[in-house]
């Protein structure tokens, strides 16, 4: 198994993909960050609950690492080396298997690189201002965890979700009418709490209360709920599919 | 108890919807052989040797390798080596960085990712982009995969495809120092003659069912075909033949065909004064046997 995850590392490293993904995470956490602190006077910005907020824009790495998911399970499809995985590989449980190992891995990677970006440009734009950088301080400490798990829970259902479908960029596009769609109607209507992106959600802002979000523990919970139903059908569909 | 063949299907029947791909086919390839797996375009050969490696389920049936469902074997690479039809590859991702991930994912040395590159004369381009790679270079990299394992069976569907003749010569030349080696080699093609320079047995398939599988000689004995020969006393050279142990048909009124060369024919009507109006050798091309094979349709 261990020899599988380390091709599944492998297949993402040896392409573009984290080139491409990296530059968003820069762009879309710089470009956040950088506005919110510019239009947010110093009486707030110096509060230490504006300052976790402002860390929490490091879940961004969440969304790329759903994106990483997704591409693992069903790039090779896309691409159509999925027949030379499953000739080294013939059990396709165990391929599945070996990338949600690998997709939680580079889940926490990636969210872990959005963490950092997001760090950096804060405290770029901070210490320009005459307020306390509490970025480090070590109540936001449970907030960097919180999202290093929702990376890897993201990547997960993303794997799931990619294995499922089997359709790279039919599955991104799901998944983003799914986050910035699906999820906003059902809040109208008050019954986000326990779909999957909030549910994640709720993992990332760990240590953030909202009215909005199921709790730490239950959140997570419905997260790994989540995971575990996406991977156990991407796994059938998988089984089930000819490679042809 | 015997050792089981490289690969053997049995029964194997595939349908997609209502469209029968493979129809209770069954047959084997012999160890230690080139066989060649013909058929034309949409014969079902594709599908066949994808259920051999496992990517596809049949409906009905099996297939097997070394005794084994494809997905039961340990090691696969280490067994079998394949070339799929237009293989595909991640284009942004190297020739070498294609092998290494199937290397880690086989538990292979990566040691062996460059030998297999110097084999099959990819070293150069190795470190590129598969994107901009020729097909012939696709198909190298494709076999280089293959021998990976280093196996004894390499399975390669329509390698041939859009080759030119200088790709299409070192194949040849590589499958046969690797069957000289001890390998097996299943090769399919919808084209005869590519398989003819290669092949010792052949396995014919039309509309998903089994034509015939047979040793290349008899294919070619098929091919040989005999003489016609036209004679106002066909009826003393029919004797004559009869004389000198050849069976002679009568076909029309004054022509009869035998099976021997034209040569041998002339010789024995010279001998007696016998007049001729025509000899001629009655050849098909295996090509043409191959054509008639599958017209005559599933034995």
């Amino acid at each position: 198994m261990i020899r599988l995850v380390r091709a599944e590392l492998a297949k993402l490293s040896t392409t573009r993909l984290f080139l491409w993904l990296g530059l968003l995470i820069v762009a879309l956490s710089g470009f956040v960050t950088t506005i919110t602190i510019l239009s947010t006077d110093e009486s707030s910005l110096a509060t230490l609950s504006q300052q976790r907020s402002i860390a929490q824009f490091a879940a961004v790495g969440a969304v790329i690492a759903l994106i990483v998911g997704i591409v693992q399970a069903s790039g090779e499809y896309t691409h159509g080396t999925i027949a030379h995985t499953f000739l080294v590989s013939p059990v396709r449980p165990r391929v599945v298997a070996a990338k949600l190992i690998a997709g939680a891995i580079v889940g926490v990677l990636v969210a872990g690189f959005a963490e950092l970006v997001t760090w950096t440009i804060a405290a770029a734009w901070i210490s320009g201002r005459s307020v306390p950088f509490l970025l480090d301080s070590r109540s936001i400490l449970e907030t960097y965890v919180g999202i290093l798990g929702a990376g890897a829970l993201a990547a997960v259902l993303g794997v799931g979700l990619g294995a499922l479908l089997r359709r790279q960029t039919a599955a991104i596009v799901l998944a983003l009418i799914w986050l910035l769609v699906g999820e906003p109607v059902l809040s109208i209507a008050g019954i986000q709490e326990y779909a999957p992106g909030h549910a994640i959600a709720a993992v990332a802002v760990a240590g953030g209360r909202s009215s909005e979000l199921l709790g730490l523990w239950s959140g997570l919970l419905v997260a790994l709920a989540y995971g575990v139903a996406f991977a156990a059908a991407g796994a059938v569909a998988i089984e089930r599919s000819d490679v042809s | 108890m015997a050792e089981a063949p490289p690969i053997e299907v049995r029964g194997l029947t595939k349908r997609y919807g209502s469209t029968v791909a493979v129809d209770d086919l069954t047959f084997s390839v012999p160890a230690c052989r080139i066989t060649g797996f013909l058929g034309p375009n949409g014969a079902g050969k594709t599908t066949t040797l994808r259920a051999v490696l496992g990517l596809v389920r049949p409906t009905a049936g099996e297939a097997r390798v070394a005794g084994e469902p494809y997905r039961r074997l340990l090691d696969p690479l280490r067994r079998v080596g394949a070339v799929l039809e237009a293989d595909s590859f991640h284009p942004a991702r190297s020739g070498r960085n294609h092998l290494r991930v199937l290397a880690l994912a086989g538990g292979i040395p990566l040691m062996r990712v460059d030998d297999v590159l110097a084999e099959v004369e990819l070293t150069g381009a190795a470190r590129r982009k598969v994107g901009g790679y020729s097909l012939g270079m696709r198909q190298r990299l494709s076999v280089a995969g293959a021998l990976l394992g280093l196996p004894d069976l390499l399975v390669l569907d329509e390698p041939a495809n859009g080759l030119d003749p200088e790709g299409i010569r070192w194949l040849r030349h590589f499958l046969r120092s690797f069957s000289a080696g001890g390998g097996t080699v299943f090769i399919s093609s919808h084209v005869l003659a590519e398989v003819a320079q290669l092949a010792d047995e052949v396995v014919i398939i039309h509309r998903g069912r089994l034509v015939a599988q047979e040793p290349l000689e008899a294919l070619i004995a098929r091919a040989a075909g005999g003489t016609v020969a036209r004679s106002p006393e066909a009826e003393r050279l029919q004797a004559l033949l009869a004389e000198a142990g050849l069976e002679a048909t009568v076909i029309s009124s004054g022509e009869l065909r035998v099976a021997a060369p034209p040569e041998r024919v002339g010789e024995i009507a010279a001998t007696a004064g016998l007049v001729l109006h025509e000899l001629r050798t009655e050849g098909a091309t295996l090509e043409e046997v191959f054509l008639g094979l599958i017209s005559e349709g599933p034995s």
